[in-house]
């Protein structure tokens, strides 16, 4: 039986509390998560032509602009370029999916890219983090669950995280 | 493109045990075998690690106190990647003596009694230097 299976409980949201070992100095070593995806910042409302006028003192009221839009949340247009590029990496270029297979793949220093489904456990995606952040490999959040990252993948089946091993044609690695 | 691969199961490397008899258990990195031996056709490692970790040891605990909680249990065990869980901390601990057997450190019972011996040693030492705390503390889980 695991270590896994009777450790932390992996509490959503709560990745401070995992990697602060007691008894021991802080600074000597300290390591920055990567800052939460932040679900309470307001996504911008989409804004009928017509009612520029109008709409715009309620947007300055509420404090956002068309400059300064946080991104937050990504349009579907981004999430669009996702799969594309995606669907050029399944192509032209080396991948592998699976846990199991991006773990090799981090171990060995060989992914360029990891992607996560926003429904990976908590654990796994903090497990997978930890180890792209020891191998300096990025790791993506996708906007879409494991069925949708196997469908953007070509797959009939779920895929939770997949790892790039090589783009083929694909930009991917330079703009995600 | 920007070199980004950085390997990380490297010697000095603090793992974490996650199977077998040590799961939960800290280690160091002694020695890597990337491609495997024909043994063992998987990536492994030997590892050396903390059987028994030392006791807290207090302010008003007397010298021979102090000694005997200080002390190490050690074991070496060669594990496969996929049974550990590398850290972000090192433990830079010359093990040369431990390493240099390589896999046949591990052959017979003489030379593993005699290679944990000396890892225990080496282990010993640096606890009592105070150095690398989080690697003897026991991990609470």
């Amino acid at each position: 039986e695991s270590v896994w299976s009777r450790t932390s409980k992996g509490l959503p949201g709560d990745h401070s509390a995992q990697w602060q070992p007691r008894n021991f100095n802080r600074a000597a070593e300290p390591y920055i998560l990567p800052p939460a995806p932040n679900p309470t910042a307001p996504p911008p409302p989409k804004k009928p032509p017509a009612a520029a006028a109008s709409s715009s003192s309620l947007h300055a009221r509420r404090g956002w602009s068309p400059d300064a839009m946080a991104p937050t949340k990504k349009s579907k247009k981004s999430t669009e370029n996702i799969n594309n590029k995606l669907q050029l990496v399944m192509k032209s270029g080396k991948y592998t999916l699976g846990y199991k297979t991006v773990l090799k793949t981090l171990r060995s220093s060989k992914g360029k890219l990891i992607i996560l489904a926003n429904n990976c456990p908590p654990l796994r995606k903090s497990e997978i983090e930890y180890y792209a952040m020891l191998s300096k490999i990025s790791v993506h959040h996708f906007h879409g669950n494991n069925v949708d990252l196997g469908t953007a993948c070509g797959k009939y089946y779920r895929v939770c995280c997949l790892s790039i091993l090589d783009p083929g044609d694909s930009d991917i690695i330079t703009t995600v | 493109e920007h070199a980004k691969m950085v390997k990380f199961l490297k010697t000095g490397k603090a793992v974490i045990l996650l199977q077998g008899r040590f799961a939960g258990r800290k280690a160091v990195i002694v020695r890597v075998f990337e491609e495997g031996t024909r043994d063992r056709p998987y990536g492994h490692c030997l590892v050396a690690g903390l059987a028994k970790y030392p006791k807290k040891v207090i302010r008003k605990d007397s010298a021979k106190k102090t000694a005997k909680k200080s002390r190490v249990k050690c074991f070496l065990k060669l594990v496969n990647f996929t049974h550990i869980m590398p850290t972000r901390y090192t433990l830079d601990v010359d093990f040369k003596d431990v390493a240099s057997g390589g896999p046949d450190a591990l052959a017979t019972r003489d030379k593993k009694v005699a290679s944990c011996k000396a890892a225990k040693a080496r282990l010993e030492e640096r606890f009592k230097t105070g150095k690398n705390r989080w690697f003897f503390t026991k991990l609470r889980f």
